[in-house]
């Protein structure tokens, strides 16, 4: 398991990677620890959410992205 | 022990036809659990201003009875009053004083709400809900009415409850006096400040009743006045009205509302006031004869402490505040207080009514530590064994009210007492218990909306 990451620490532009293998830009953080708003650029398991943006539950972010 | 249900309200509890009172309904358990439904869940009640919530996602906690709300305005303007817990295990949504959000996120497992209640983000949603949640059905509870008045906010969770403004009838004119601008120009007031919050240990009815115009305990304020911290350097507040004006307390007995008021005579100038500080004196003396030339008659009118059934006191003039009595238990109170000034009056005459209203009002304001003192040790009196058994006397004045009562052309709505020479009633005071009684005893609103009744039979 990953190390928990502090998600109030990431602002806008930041990429995390979802549990399930997803790639997200963060569009907006609420700074409640809990959310972000992020768009997904890409996802092997579901293709079509990409460049959807949806809310990003804190635990199914495993690992900050490369910057794009 | 009596119980509420056993005697009755109104022939065992509140006997209005002798002036008395058990003391049973301020320190009885049972009573006051009836109350928060009964009462708080019915009634109409004040949340705040919207001049604490300006812009979208702007929010501020506040309480109806003993639960907390969220007073907010959403991202696409629209004001809102939602229950402060979380629909899936009620942890508090959000545990902040005021501030500005996207969304409410509960702490405890993560549901998430928008400004505008909707349920829109819940954790695990296509794993463990596998999508099967019902989003749309678990928003946040909302009040189901909502009345926002010349800045004001109010709400009550009975949707049966008959709309705001029908809800205060006539009285609405004396509420205008809290709320509009000192020169006469309609809701131009705004929050000065911060809100105070402070508990008292005694019952929310002991401040309720005290606010109604209960003007016999000035002799409690006596070392105040000799201090001499009102805003001409002498007494609490400026009194030079009581020389020349009639002195009334007004009531209205199907709605529970209660004020005092000064009426100045006919064409008579109001006194000068606020002589601490020529800028304040010059600009209350400009208001005093802007409000007289665009209020006419009524501008002859001026406010003094009232209250809007059941918890929300006025104070329209010095200091100028809104209080809230929130019940936090049969023993204990918590006082919100909201401090108004003129929107447009200049910073300097803020300034002083900052300092002034603080050196009167609140936890550390000289004048209402005397009243907490008495209503701390009334309440802790009442409570034991044989003290229960003995009622309080509200007998003063009783059968000297007056309907259509009219002095120099100026009719007051309401029942008066003209207590100018009396110098004393508790006219108000019974109008407060007289009308809690009606609703612990009514089962619905239309045992409560009396006027309707009269209205049809015409």
């Amino acid at each position: 398991m990953s190390e928990p990451i502090n998600i109030r620490l990431l602002g806008p532009g930041t990429r995390v990677v979802l549990e399930d293998g997803a790639v997200a830009e963060i569009v907006s953080n609420p700074l409640d620890g809990v959310w972000v708003f992020a768009r997904y650029l890409t996802s092997p398991g579901d293709p079509g959410r990409v460049g959807s943006e949806e809310m990003i539950f804190a635990q199914d972010i495993v690992e900050i992205g490369e910057a794009g | 022990m009596v119980t509420a249900r056993k005697e009755g309200y109104r022939t065992g509890l509140v006997n209005m036809t002798a002036g008395q009172i058990s003391r049973e309904i301020f320190v009885n358990d049972e009573i006051y659990q009836q109350e928060l439904e009964r009462l708080f869940a019915r009634v109409w009640l004040f949340v705040g201003h919207e001049s604490q919530i300006p812009k979208p996602g702007d929010y501020f906690v506040s309480g109806m009875g003993e639960e907390s709300v969220l007073l907010c305005r959403d991202r696409a303007n629209k004001v809102h009053v939602f229950l402060n817990s979380c629909r899936h295990r009620g942890m508090k949504v959000c545990r902040y004083d005021e501030g500005n959000t996207p969304v409410f996120t509960c702490p405890y497992h993560g549901w998430s709400y928008g400004t505008d209640g909707k349920l829109v983000g819940v954790p695990y949603f296509r794993e463990a809900y596998h999508q099967q949640l019902d989003k749309s059905q678990w928003g946040l509870i909302e009040v189901p009415q909502l009345c926002l008045y010349k800045g004001t906010v109010w709400a009550s969770w009975d949707p049966a409850a008959p709309p705001f403004l029908e809800y205060l009838g006539d009285f609405v004119r004396y509420l205008d006096l809290t709320l509009d601008g000192w020169d006469g120009s309609e809701g131009g007031t705004e929050i000065l400040g911060g809100i105070q919050k402070w508990r008292i240990p005694c019952n929310w009815k002991f401040p309720a009743e005290n606010f109604c115009g209960d003007s016999y305990h000035n002799i409690s304020h006596r070392s105040v006045d000799l201090v001499g911290i009102g805003p001409s350097g002498s007494g609490r507040r400026d009194m030079q009205e009581r020389q020349m004006a009639r002195r009334l307390q007004v009531s209205f007995y199907e709605r529970g509302h209660q004020t005092g008021v000064y009426l100045f005579p006919k064409d008579q100038p109001v006194p000068p006031s606020y002589q601490h500080s020529p800028i304040v004196s010059e600009y209350f003396a400009h208001c005093e004869a802007e409000r007289q030339r665009k209020r006419g008659e009524w501008g002859r009118l001026i406010g003094s402490p009232g209250e809007i059934f059941p918890n929300t006191a006025l104070h329209p003039r010095q200091p100028r505040t809104i209080a809230v009595w929130h019940p936090r238990g049969t023993h204990q109170t918590e006082v919100w207080r909201w401090y108004l000034v003129d929107s447009a009056a200049p910073p300097e005459v803020k300034d002083f009514l900052r300092d002034y209203y603080i050196r009167y009002s609140g936890p550390a304001g000289m004048t209402e530590q005397d009243d907490m003192e008495n209503w701390n040790y009334a309440h802790a009196a009442s409570r034991g064994t044989i003290a229960r058994r003995h009622p309080y006397s509200y007998e003063q004045g009783m059968g000297f009210e007056t309907e259509n009562y009219e002095w120099q052309g100026l009719r007051i709505p309401g029942t008066v007492m003209d207590i100018t020479e009396a110098k004393s009633s508790e006219h108000n005071l019974r109008n407060l218990y007289r009308r809690w009684a009606e609703f612990m005893e009514a089962g619905s609103w239309d045992e409560l909306a009396t006027w309707r009744m009269a209205r049809a039979a015409e």
